[in-house]
């Protein structure tokens, strides 16, 4: 474990600027990949627990989700969802003051889609201790709740860097003048829209495919 | 920056006082839902909320201790994604977050190796424990803590045994490119593994756990605080597993550098491809599974509690969903690590490329498809025990083909028998043995007897100890002197493998044995005529345990005190990390290499396989 | 450098030749041995029909596995002697890539191999389940199992303890079972997951909460084995053990009637026998 300098970064950062949006979109594929067999877990053990029926409490009958709640959750997070792609459209023509007013929408709108979860919770009139239904029930809105919080999260950094670059109209900025570190003087700093855009693709990917799962817990748990 | 700043920064020191703090504060917030009475010494009431909350808000103050808040803090004010951590020099940056993925994988190794030997620690005490046919020594409750912390020690740390310490250091020298793709999120991986492991620990504090590593319900739920240690373990491996194989997938997938295609791709990258798919795929249904068995114990919940609407079996199925490939985990990276070191060692290239390939993407695949044979006497319907028993056996069809590959690498080599070279040959052996005691409890009139008894675990310690065990010092012994610039003494290395060799197969051969004769798994009192036999085999063991330290000794006396420069390419290597001066430097490749071809062209008249594209400076020698 | 030889199976310099002969050779002795000497060496023994059937099944399993076992230990045998390196300099061996026809013939034989295998195991499972526990509608029935006598184990933590449905549920602390019967084996637990390990019997099967896990058995004569409980229950799991008797007809008869006398008073205050008992309160964490 010998002494080694700090990196040499005109050496290290020359690589090509595609590699970003390259390495974000595999990410975004993976981490949906990965998603959909965590869900997976609850919608097996739904069907799984309904067929058994262990001691006949599944789903008493005192324990009756509100449809009203479940519709507009689900409806909200489609809606952000949708938002972020279209502007991620509006984006990719270079529009980028209305891909800022969507990006912005959207992110209120899963807010609100969390927000509303949470105060379902408190007004459903049943707990997760009542029966194999509740207990699927809790388990999976919860962590619908805290992918939407991470994918948001993901969200409002695009956003953020979107709206830090919001002046700069194309092309190069001054050394540092993106980073704040006058030494950066990658590709990818050269370049700020295609910083954003490979953000936006890749977490535009993401929520659409959480708000597919959204809709999927819609149908299970509440619809059938 | 002075010494005293660097000790105040963000390192592993500030990591753990704040982990502390943070424990603290979610025990106290978790007293506070509750309403319990808030006692810090002396606990008797137990509340799992408060354990859990602990843990929790422990690790999330332990990983800003570290500094991985000031990214995301940068990124949420909408500064750009960078590449670059404040980045020292010297042995501080091992103890920090550090983006160099060399640093990474050293970080890895000793991480994994002291989580090691803490599990067989364990194990020898567990021997121990077995010399005498009633408890002698622990109690029962300690006992059977012990059983479960060296088994799920084991297969929480294990599981990255491989790909965490060389995938991370090597992967990216062999592939040609300068970085991972996330170089942030693989030291997370392995900071996530340590606060992990530490947390496996505390669990002697609250007083162990009783389930063993598979966590079974509802005996998971009954059990008292200790078992929260045991969930919340595995579910930050779980985390830890998933990002490790994301960022070596996503690296593989987009930073080969030129004239790397997937047929010239190294065999040890596609058992590391491989072993990412089944990470990326089955670890989170680790986190689902353990994420309810912690609401069963905290929001009581009942998705295991077969009296108020829910199953075990949803436990078991879960659990086995990903059980069965996690075992796939840990058995592909030593397929991948036998396939690329016996070409290096046998002089000639890796016999049927494809036919290997074939064979880790088959066992990747049916891997899903198996998961009920640890299910074939537990009282689920049993309609489908024939398609399991069939799809378990065609498992080793692909494993099949790792085997042929080998040995035709073998033979009419030019075989020489370094310690490396001699771990990967153990490995036929030990995979052939518990490959086919695999074959006897995958067939269901036979595992009717063998099931839960020691035959089982002496087939898996055979696959998982004799296979990924071995490979893991393989690759210790292949490529420390890469990693460290400093050679290990052979002599000592040879007494390692032997000792280690012959003293596992004397452990682990009379327990096929031992279960055959009625033995049943994690009990501490057995039949006294069983006597004779656990005995020989706890003496065996307590052999294979001072094996280790001769191997503990080489490794610190050769990398502190002797410290004998390893030349650059110590083994002949046509592989492209050997090219490189040793100790590698910070950004690998003066130049990214143009491949031309795979890295086993023994015997060829074959250029080296990564020229470096033409430069008026000259490149890399 | 020499051109590399083609090694296929039968070669110019008689290592691929010497090779197969020994392994021909070596697995013809060994089959026959090991299927007469070892088999009958495997457990569980003779003490029923299905342990009986998992001796025969393994008896088969080894002496089919016996030829790739030789195979592989012959082959690197053989490898690790004949191709040492000689010098001390590193020198290249032959630059062999693959053989098609090789890897044909390993795929076809491994394939059959292993297709044999499942269907051999597969043919003994259905004759009457082995043994094994097969959950409440067991898929693999005996012939005659309308006329099984039923038998409940219930595990709790840590003991057994049997219920005899058909002598008025009497519940009793050992298991006694008549000779030459077929018996249906209900399976469940009170409270963890334990498992019925009768060792001689060859039977196993798993104790669920709210589960009932049939099992048959068809016993043979007079004899005593070996309960222990296959899994992981908790503190006492390591003790959870008792001995089982198979007992002739008459004295099973007599046997029964003294337990009902002894037991009797008691057993109005058991819950009525059903095939699958939910305590109430369960002990949870929190």
């Amino acid at each position: 474990m010998s002494d080694i300098a700090a990196t040499d970064y005109s050496i290290v950062e020359e690589e090509p600027p595609e590699l970003l949006a390259r390495n974000l979109r595999t990410a975004s594929h993976l981490l949906a990949s990965a998603t959909a067999f965590f869900f997976l877990a609850f919608v097996f053990g739904y069907f799984y627990l309904r067929s058994l029926n262990n001691a006949g409490l599944w789903h008493p009958k005192s324990v009756s989700a509100s449809q009203a709640y479940g519709a507009v959750v689900m409806a909200l997070t489609v809606a952000s969802a949708f938002l972020v792609r279209l502007g991620l459209f509006d984006h990719r023509r270079g529009r980028r003051p209305q891909w800022r007013v969507k990006g912005g929408a959207a992110l209120a709108a899963g807010l609100a889609a969390i927000v509303l979860q949470i105060v379902e919770w408190t007004q459903i009139g049943f707990g997760p201790a009542d029966g194999g239904y509740a207990s699927i029930f809790y388990g999976w809105t919860a962590f619908q709740v805290l992918f939407a919080v991470g994918a948001l999260f993901w969200l409002e950094n695009i956003l953020a860097t979107s709206l830090r670059y919001g002046k700069i109209a194309s092309g190069a900025p001054a050394p540092g003048e993106a980073s704040g570190d006058p030494h950066r003087t990658a590709h990818d700093i050269r370049d700020p829209l295609s910083l954003v855009r490979a953000g936006l693709e890749a977490v535009s990917f993401y929520w659409a495919f959480l708000a597919g799962l959204a809709v999927l817990a819609w149908i299970i748990l509440y619809l059938i | 920056m002075t010494a005293f700043r660097r000790l105040i920064g963000f390192n592993l020191l500030t990591a753990v006082v704040l982990g502390i703090g943070g424990w603290y504060l979610g025990w106290f917030i978790g007293h506070q839902i509750t309403g319990k009475s808030l006692d810090f010494f002396g606990e008797i009431d137990q509340n799992d909320i408060s354990i859990f909350l602990g843990y929790f808000m422990g690790v999330i103050a332990f990983l800003l201790g570290l500094g991985f808040g000031v990214y995301p803090w940068a990124r949420m004010r909408g500064y750009p994604p960078s590449l670059r951590e404040k980045e020292t020099a010297g042995i501080g940056r091992y103890f920090t977050l550090c983006t160099d993925h060399k640093v990474v994988g050293i970080q890895y190794l000793w991480g994994i190796g002291l989580f090691f030997f803490v599990g067989g620690l364990n194990a020898m005490f567990i021997r121990a424990e077995l010399l005498s046919p009633t408890n002698h020594i622990f109690p029962p409750g300690q006992y059977l803590t012990l059983v479960g912390m060296h088994g799920t020690m084991m297969m929480g740390m294990m599981t990255s045994g491989i790909l965490g310490p060389f995938a991370n250091y090597v992967v990216p020298l062999m592939i040609g490119a300068r970085r991972m793709a996330f170089p942030r999120i693989e030291a997370l991986t392995f900071w996530l593994l340590m606060a992990a492991g530490t947390i496996l620990v505390t669990t002697i504090l609250f007083g162990g756990f009783p389930t063993g590593w598979t966590g079974y319900e509802p005996l998971n739920d009954q059990a008292n605080g200790g078992m929260d240690a045991y969930i919340a373990f595995f579910a930050l491996v779980g985390i830890s597993m998933t990002l490790l194989g994301l960022n070596l997938m996503a690296t593989i997938i987009t930073m080969r550098a030129p004239g790397l295609t997937w047929s010239r791709l190294p065999i040890f990258c596609w058992g590391v491809v491989s072993t990412a798919i089944l990470m990326v795929l089955a670890a989170p249904v680790l986190v689902a599974v353990l994420s309810m068995a912690m609401l069963d114990r905290t929001g009581q919940t009942s998705f295991f509690i077969a009296s108020a609407g829910g199953s075990p079996y949803l436990y078991e199925n879960l659990f086995w969903i990903f059980g069965h490939p996690e075992v796939y985990i840990l058995a592909l990276p030593g397929f991948g690590i036998v396939l690329e070191l016996l070409p290096v060692f046998s002089r000639k290239p890796l016999w049927g490329y494809r036919l290997a390939v074939a064979g880790l993407m088959g066992v990747t695949l049916l891997s899903w498809l198996v998961w009920q044979h640890h299910l074939f006497v537990s009282g689920i319907n049993s309609d489908l025990r024939p398609f399991y028993m069939l799809s378990t056996e065609l498992i080793s069809i692909p494993t099949g083909f790792t085997f042929l590959c080998g040995l035709m690498t073998i033979w009419r080599g030019q075989l020489r028998f370094t310690v490396p070279m001699l771990f990967c040959l153990a490995w036929f052996f030990n995979f052939l043995i518990g490959g086919l005691s695999g074959v006897f409890l995958s067939d269901t009139p036979s595992d009717v007897t063998t099931h839960g008894s020691f035959f089982s675990m002496a087939h898996f310690h055979y696959t998982i100890m004799g296979g990924l065990v071995f490979t893991f010092f393989a690759a210790i012994y292949y490529w420390v002197p890469k990693m460290f610039g400093v050679e290990l003494n052979e002599l000592l290395g040879k007494i390692h493998f032997w000792l280690m060799f012959i003293a596992f197969n004397s452990t682990f051969g009379p327990l096929f044995a031992v279960g055959f004769l009625g033995q049943p798994r994690r009990v501490v009192s057995y039949p006294s005529h069983l006597q004779f036999l656990n005995d020989w085999v706890s003496v065996s063991a307590f052999v294979l345990g001072f094996s280790m330290l001769i191997f503990l000794a080489n490794l610190v006396y050769c990398l502190v005190f002797a410290r004998v420069p390893a030349p650059a390419n110590p083994w002949a290597s046509l592989s492209l990390e050997f090219q490189l001066p040793s100790p590698v430097p910070v950004h690998n490749f003066e130049r990214v290499p143009v491949f031309t071809g795979d890295p086993y062209g023994y015997g060829e008249a074959a250029p080296p396989v990564g020229v470096p594209a033409p430069s008026p400076a000259g490149g890399m020698s | 450098m020499t051109t590399a030889p083609r090694d296929g199976v039968i070669a110019n310099d008689g290592h691929g030749r010497r090779f197969v002969i020994a392994f021909i050779v070596l697995s013809v002795i060994a089959t026959p041995l090991v299927a007469i000497f070892v088999g009958p060496l495997f457990p569980p023994g003779n003490g029923s029909a299905q342990a009986h059937e998992q001796v025969f099944d393994n008896t088969w399993l080894v002496a089919i596995m016996t030829p790739p076992a030789v195979f592989v230990v012959v082959f690197l045998l053989y490898a690790l002697v004949s191709f040492r390196s000689r010098s001390a300099a590193v020198v290249d061996g032959p630059p062999i890539r693959g053989d098609a026809r090789i890897q044909a013939v390993w795929m076809a034989a491994t394939g059959i191999i292993v297709l044999f295998l499942a269907g051999f195991g597969s043919y003994e499972l259905v004759q009457s389940g082995s043994g094994g526990g097969q959950g409440p509608n067991p898929a693999f029935t005996p012939a005659g199992a309308s006329k099984a006598m039923d038998v409940q184990v219930i595990a709790q933590q840590w003991e057994f303890t049997y219920r005899y449905p058909s002598y008025g549920g009497v519940e009793v602390p050992h298991l006694v079972l008549p000779a030459n019967t077929l018996i249906r084996l209900h399976v469940t637990s009170l409270d963890a997951i334990h498992s019925f390990w009768a060792y001689q019997l060859g039977v196993k099967a798993d104790a669920n909460p709210g589960v009932d896990n049939v099992a048959y058995v068809q016993t043979k004569g007079p004899m005593t084995f070996d309960i222990h409980c296959a899994e992981l229950c908790g503190l006492w799991h390591g003790y959870m053990f008792d001995t089982g008797q198979v007992v002739d007809a008459s004295r099973f008869a007599s046997w029964i009637k003294q337990q009902r006398t002894y037991f009797g008073p008691v057993v109005k205050y058991l819950p009525k026998y059903s095939t699958i008992y939910l305590p109430d309160p369960q002990r949870r964490a929190g």
